[in-house]
């Protein structure tokens, strides 16, 4: 599904990611964790294709693609999905216009027609449903005055009704309480799948009670330094991440 | 602003004099308005409050009266349910409406008592190109509510057609609104035809006490024209004025509106979006000048400026010694979508008095880079991604529009080439 081989990215001239390998097979959950400024997010975000990043090395394939030359709309289109850590505020633009707008543009590119009005907001209401969130939402402006939560809660909506085939998850689980965790965990475990990978990136092991993960990697200064099974987390958990920090320097 | 062109209006209106109706309005206070707007001049960019507006095209423009002509028509836009609708043809009344119950609408020109009297000009030096319209109007619309008229709704469709002899067009309209009468008023310039001309509006509201009028007035002129608008209004105590203007087309489009507010609690909201594209430039000069106590003022401004256009908004409240405990508020903001456009937005505070709540704010900036990035990042294309985030930074102006047709022409209007995104937007 997704191989990362060697990875440099800079910002502003600086180095994040400095040869970073990882490989996500298909119908697996990869959890890649690491201390605060090891290169997390930069990762998400150049998966996702944002701009202000310099990819100077390396290479990213996406379904055998790559994924380096498409623009972020064809990486989406493709179904590739970021759940972003902070979901922005889009006053004016409504929620399900948005969703409408994401599946119609997936569907246009996959030659298929637009979405049946009717089905659709059917098929939306069920998801809401499942997120425990209010269908007057739907209305609103995108995550316009939501709380953190309701904006991680909507990101997760927006993954299940576009079913992506690669969801990067930014954590996800930063300002939840343990009942919207659950939510948002069991929303995201619904859509593990043999034809669907995840990679959920976090700074805790919490998250990860509830979406088990079949792989672990630990990110440390811009390169994944050790990989491992779902105890790996656990390991990570009592000991912190400083002995990692030792070795990898 | 070069004598020649005041030599030039000077000798089209002694030309044109002999057939303009002195019905409308009389012979001597024609002159006299061509006399005092030649003694005053043309606005000059030298004018502080005149400064964002395009003058050039005042210089160009032919100012005798366009003949109405039998010029096809354009599609007019689907009539308004439950509004009486008037149509005015190079600033003439074409075709007349049954007025709804408690209103009377009349055609100066069509005879009836003469009402001449009324002005639209004020002192202000800003309001004087309503003399161009007092010198050369060829109608004018006289809009009386009395106190019976309830929630009715009038519409006022000028058309301008710029044809070969590409005169201008001079739309007048007095709205009278008696004590507590409630009136909504459409008033759309629209225009066809590829010649450049001249269209100068003037517009004159008198609110009684308790009176509401609701006021929408829609700026589609044809690509060539130049728009040039005077609006000058009175609110009498408790009296209710909520004005929305939308402006998208002509080449060159300035809106003067002076309101004053002279009795108690008087009450204005002034909700304004403008469009600019290619080379357009879009300008409005808003006074509000607070004469009461308890008087209150609501500007809201959004502006949009493409491509090389210019997009500007020149507010100004004015709180006079005795309108203690005046509230006013004012929101501007400018979204700039073209590395050549241009914002130039202006809140002004004049305050003569203590105990008053006024506020104000203005931005001007770009699309919001995260907002793009995240649209994209959903699949959304860029172009319907921008159009998407333009659309939602005139929401604060298009969500007070109150009648739901008349908010979906308006967002074709303003849709233009975001087609794609109103199309959607309908479907839910």
């Amino acid at each position: 599904m997704l191989t990362i081989e060697n990875l440099h990215a800079t910002v502003d001239g600086k180095e994040i990611l400095k040869g970073l390998n990882l490989t996500v097979p298909e119908g697996e959950v990869h959890a890649v964790m690491g201390p605060n400024g090891s290169g997390k997010s930069t990762l998400a975000h150049v998966l996702a294709g944002r701009p202000g990043y310099a990819i100077t090395a390396g290479t990213v394939r996406f379904k055998g693609r790559d994924l380096l030359a498409l623009s972020p709309e064809e990486r989406a289109r493709e179904g590739l999905f970021l759940g972003f850590q902070y979901p922005v505020e889009i006053p004016g633009v409504n929620n399900v216009y948005l969703l409408k707008a994401a599946v119609n543009a997936a569907r246009k590119h996959r030659g298929l027609a637009e979405v049946d009005a009717f089905e659709f907001l059917t098929l939306v209401r069920d998801k809401m449903r499942l997120m425990r969130m209010d269908e007057s939402m739907l209305s609103r402006g995108v995550n316009e005055g939501f709380s953190g939560g309701e904006k991680k809660r909507n990101e997760i909506l927006q993954m299940l009704v576009l079913e992506p085939s690669l969801a990067v998850l930014d954590e996800t689980d930063s300002g939840l309480d343990i009942d919207a965790l659950k939510v948002v965990a069991s929303g995201v475990n619904t859509l593990r799948a043999p034809n669907r990978s995840l990679v959920l990136v976090t700074h805790y092991q919490r998250l990860l009670e509830h979406i088990v993960p079949d792989r672990v990697h630990v990110l440390v200064n811009g390169r994944i330094v050790r990989s491992g099974d779902r105890t790996l987390a656990l390991e990570l958990e009592r000991r912190g991440y400083d002995w990692l920090i030792g070795e990898a320097a | 602003m070069s004598t020649a062109v005041l030599t030039r209006l000077k000798e089209e209106y002694g030309a044109a004099r002999a057939a303009l109706p002195g019905s409308v309005i009389d012979a001597h206070r024609r002159s006299e308005a061509i006399e005092t707007l030649c003694a005053q001049g043309l606005p000059t960019g030298r004018e502080e409050n005149w400064r964002y507006t395009n003058l050039r095209v005042l210089e160009r423009a032919r100012f005798t009266p366009a003949q109405a002509s039998a010029e096809v028509l354009p599609t007019l836009p689907e009539p308004l349910t439950g509004f009486a609708r008037y149509v005015f043809v190079a600033g003439r009344l074409r075709s007349l409406a049954t007025a709804p119950h408690g209103v009377t609408v009349r055609s100066l020109l069509s005879g009836g008592p003469a009402d001449g009297a009324w002005r639209i000009a004020s002192e202000l030096p800003e309001a004087r190109l309503a003399l161009l319209n007092e010198a050369f109007a060829t109608d004018a619309a006289c809009i009386e509510a009395r106190p019976e008229a309830d929630h009715a709704g009038i519409e006022l469709v000028f058309l301008a057609a710029a044809g070969a002899d590409s005169g201008a067009s001079y739309p007048r309209v007095r709205l009278a609104l008696g004590s507590g009468a409630r009136l909504t008023v459409v008033e759309r310039h629209i225009g066809v035809g590829e010649a450049s001309s001249l269209v100068n509006s003037a517009v004159r509201v008198e609110l009684g006490p308790n009176a509401h009028l609701t006021h929408y007035r829609l700026q589609q002129c044809a690509a060539r024209t130049a728009w040039f608008d005077t609006l000058t209004a009175e609110l009498a105590a408790d009296a209710r004025y909520d004005l929305l203007a939308v402006g998208t087309g002509a080449l060159a489009s300035r809106s003067t509106v002076h309101a004053r507010l002279t009795g108690r609690a008087a009450q204005l909201t002034l909700s304004a979006a403008a469009l600019g594209a290619a080379q357009q430039s879009q300008d409005m000069y808003a006074l509000s000048e607070h004469l009461a106590a308890r008087t209150s003022t609501v500007q809201t401004f959004r502006g949009i400026a493409s491509d090389r256009s210019r997009v500007a908004f020149n507010g100004k409240i004015a709180v006079r010694a005795q309108a203690a405990g005046t509230d006013s508020r004012q929101s501007l903001r400018g979204l700039l979508a073209g590395a050549q456009a241009e914002i130039d937005l202006r809140p002004q505070l004049e305050i003569y008095t203590d105990e008053v709540r006024c506020s104000h704010g203005a931005t001007a900036g770009k699309l919001d880079e995260n907002m793009l990035f995240y649209l994209l990042s959903r699949g959304i294309a860029p172009e319907l991604a921008q159009h998407l985030l333009k659309w939602a930074f005139l929401e604060d102006v298009v969500a007070k529009i109150e009648l739901p047709q008349l908010r979906r022409q308006i967002e074709h209007g303003l849709a233009g080439q975001m087609s794609e995104a109103v199309a959607l937007k309908e479907l839910l």
